[in-house]
């Protein structure tokens, strides 16, 4: 998306975060910066992680419905729910085509994920006995999406990315393409992660994760997991103001770089030209995407020290954990205070970096 | 807006039928199908045992997804070595399983008491093939995985011809890659979806899929600079449509609401006619649900055009390739518009009532081919049709 094209704003927020459902416990969390790390309930599994604990989609989610989603699109179906709410929008109504005009763009790391494992450990047990049909739908990813358009009555374009860390940002970029194109008035962008316990186990096993303590941005000493879901509602300026909807911030840009192999010296080349690529700018606030590990966190250094004028980063992974979004808790964080810009930087360990500019945000519309 | 034309230069196939673009078009036009008895994976207890095998193996370095897709992309590429700024350059993909086969493998490690390959999460994620490819072409532009299930690769081709046709890009990679693994056979199994012989898309008789693997990827560039460096052109990507059914989390809305808008919305975008689609590639499961719920979308859309489509289905030889399913419809299409030939819909002896288009029974059918619209539909009710034009060098 350039620079110059960018009349999309931001005008419904939705949050499920491991401090608390809603916009509050996050201002809250984001405020105190008291991790939300603790050691995981056995189901999800083994050792230190930000779980969803307080997590409660009593009233929202049907119980029928409930019993057969994933983690994942629990914390979506609760996040898309508030957006809606926070924006105004009812989306089964004529407002915008009964929902034909509305488009779905997710972003998550371990969307399907859950529902694999929960679908493979009987199976190699067991053999074809222990295959649960009711759990396969859940194994892809767009599962999500599918089950957000079921509740909603979302009926317009829909692609879910997995793209590591900041997989939101991708659908965030689709999304605004959509809207420009016109294929779309509004967007619902989500980042969705749920724990489970092979994601732990692998993380484990690979050495990812924070062995001494909680994660510090910096640190190169590891991560911990987190979960969640956070949802936009993105919009035209043209389309938000015809309904007479009040954004909380403009998207005024949004880049990606991306580099062949992965040396660190070229990734954070690239985060620092997607950044570059949104204007020199005078810089309020900054969020960024450190998590404790060292290839990302090499990347967010970089960057800083080429831009000595701009303020310190805040890190919402050290509070939230990785993946819990996989970019959305980066976006959500930097709604949560009001300044005229916020930057977002966002790397990732994968090829592609993104950095994301808003604008005007605010905290209190009438 | 003004857009620029799009136009394909370079498609590269690997399937069950051969490991090249040339060699799986003439056996597909030879009525040959790439399903055989299945031996990729073991599952004796698995009532199915047919699949669509691809005649590669995965090395310890790159899963099997890896490696068909790079395959498939040094043939479309056919020599070219990409120039210019590679920041121009981007890469579009849709993954179905990808990784997953090893994410098993580590699970059964676990669940047997051993310590399992932890070499992992880079190795499972989905975009690693996107990141594969990328390498490959030198590529530092936008990079995309899409895990839309079924369309994914679909999607991805729209993604890449959204690019180009703003203006963003100067090349475009896009496609999918799909190897079988457990987790998929054993969950379509367990939907009961899943025919024990070889699958017949449109039939009375259908009564599931069978899966398959294999890889396409598809090199898009802006009609200017194909013309400029004399490549050769394919086709030309018109435009694609996108929709949701809100319907089911996996059986399709019966009379293919969904499904229809997607095929309207890319003829709106494409600015072409119902009456100019001379071929439709069919998702054809050959499920009981989605071939006559296709069936009616097309109606639906089409109107009285459809009568004169006609209709394929390559499910009926490569099986079904979940996340690459879309970019297998997408290059035999373009195939098709080259030649203008229709690859025959497999064992359709007896066709449904309830399919009542012309689905090129049995044996392949030369015809004029203007433009052909390509559908993969998926779980969660996703909906996506491209629609693609013959070149004819103007």
């Amino acid at each position: 998306m350039s620079p110059e094209r960018t009349d999309l704003v931001i005008t419904g927020l939705g949050l499920v975060l491991p401090c608390g459902d809603g916009l509050g416990p996050a201002r809250a969390s984001l405020a105190s910066g008291q991790p939300c790390f603790a050691d995981l309930p056995e189901t999800l599994g083994l050792g230190r992680g930000a779980a969803c604990t307080a997590f409660n989609p009593t009233g929202i989610i049907p119980p029928m419905q409930l019993r057969r989603l994933d983690r994942a699109s629990r914390f979506a179906w609760v996040a898309a729910h508030q957006a809606f709410l926070d924006a105004g929008l009812d989306p089964k109504s004529d407002t915008l085509g009964a929902g034909e005009r509305i488009a779905v763009a997710v972003g998550t790391l371990t969307g399907g994920s859950e529902a694999s494992e929960a679908f493979m450990r009987p199976y190699l047990q067991r053999g074809p006995e222990g295959a649960s049909p009711m759990v396969f739908p859940n194994c892809v990813a767009n599962a999500a999406s599918g089950h957000l358009a079921l509740a909603f009555g979302l009926k317009g374009p829909s692609a879910t990315f997995v793209d590591r860390e900041n997989a939101a940002f991708t659908a965030l970029e689709q999304a605004g393409r959509w809207l420009h194109a016109g294929l779309a008035d509004a967007a619902l962008v989500l980042g969705t992660d749920g724990l489970f316990p092979l994601l732990l186990d692998i993380c484990r096993g690979a050495r990812l994760l924070s062995r001494h303590g909680d994660p510090v941005p910096g640190s190169n000493q590891g991560f911990l997991p987190g979960e969640g879901a956070q949802a936009f509602l993105l919009e035209t300026r043209s389309s938000a103001e015809a309904r007479g909807a009040h954004p909380r911030a403009t998207l005024r840009g949004l880049a990606c770089r991306s580099t062949p192999g992965p040396g660190e010296a070229e990734r954070a080349g690239a985060l620092a030209q997607a950044a570059l690529t949104l204007g020199d700018r005078v810089v309020a606030r900054r969020i960024g995407g450190s998590n404790g590990l060292r290839r990302l966190d090499a990347l967010e250094s970089q960057l800083a020290k080429a831009h000595p004028q701009w303020p310190a980063a805040v890190h919402p992974k050290a509070l939230w954990g990785e993946f819990g979004g996989s970019g959305g808790q980066l976006l959500a964080a930097a709604l949560l205070e009001p300044a005229e810009q916020v930057l977002v930087s966002a790397p990732a360990s994968s090829g592609a970096q993104f950095a994301a500019l808003l604008e005007g945000v605010r905290l209190d519309r009438p | 807006m003004t857009r620029s034309r799009v136009v394909v230069t370079g498609l590269g196939i690997v399937s069950s039928l051969a490991l090249d673009r040339e060699g799986t078009w003439s056996a597909m036009l030879a009525g040959r199908d790439g399903l055989d008895r299945l031996t990729r994976l073991h599952l004796p207890a698995e009532p199915a045992q047919i699949a669509g095998q691809v005649a590669l193996e995965p090395t310890r370095h790159q899963t099997l997804c890896d490696r068909m897709a790079l395959r498939a992309l040094d043939e479309a590429l056919d020599g070219l070595r990409p120039e210019g700024d590679p920041a121009r350059i981007g890469v579009f993909q849709g993954a179905g399983t990808s990784g997953l086969p090893i994410a098993e493998a580590y699970l059964e490690d676990r669940l047997a008491g051993r310590r399992g390959q932890a070499t992992g999460p880079a190795y499972q994620s989905p975009c690693t093939v996107t990141d594969a490819l990328a390498d490959r072409l030198g590529a530092t532009g936008p990079r995309g995985t899409i895990m839309n299930a079924c369309s994914s690769s679909l999607l991805a081709l729209g993604q890449a011809w959204e690019r180009l046709a703003a203006g963003e890009l100067d090349l475009a990679l896009a496609g999918g890659a799909e190897s079988l693994c457990r987790t998929t056979y054993a969950g379509f199994s367990s939907l009961k979806a899943v025919d024990a012989r070889k699958c017949r898309p449109f039939s009375r008789d259908r009564a599931g899929l069978n899966l398959g693997e294999g890889a396409v990827q598809i090199l898009l560039e802006p009609l200017e600079r194909a013309r400029a460096r004399g490549a050769t052109i394919y086709a030309e990507v018109l435009g694609y449509g996108a929709s949701m059914d809100a319907h089911h989390p996996t059986a399709p809305h019966p009379e293919g609401e969904g499904a229809a808008r997607a095929l309207a919305m890319a003829l709106r975008v494409g600015g072409l006619e119902p009456s100019g689609v001379d071929l439709v590639s069919a998702h054809g499961t050959a499920t009981p649900a989605n071939d006559g719920a296709e069936c009616r979308a097309i109606r639906r859309a089409l109107g009285a055009a459809a009568e004169a489509v006609s209709v394929t289905s390559t499910k009926s030889q490569f099986g079904h390739t979940l996340g690459a399913a879309g970019a297998f419809g997408a290059g035999t299409a373009i195939l098709a518009l080259r030649d203008q030939v229709v690859s025959p819909t497999l064992r359709l002896d007896d066709p449904d009532p309830a399919c009542d288009l012309d689905c090129t029974p049995l044996s392949a059918k030369e015809r004029r081919i203007r433009a052909a619209l390509v559908n993969a539909f998926a779980f969660g009710g996703n909906n996506v049709s491209l629609l693609l034009a013959r070149w004819e060098g103007s």
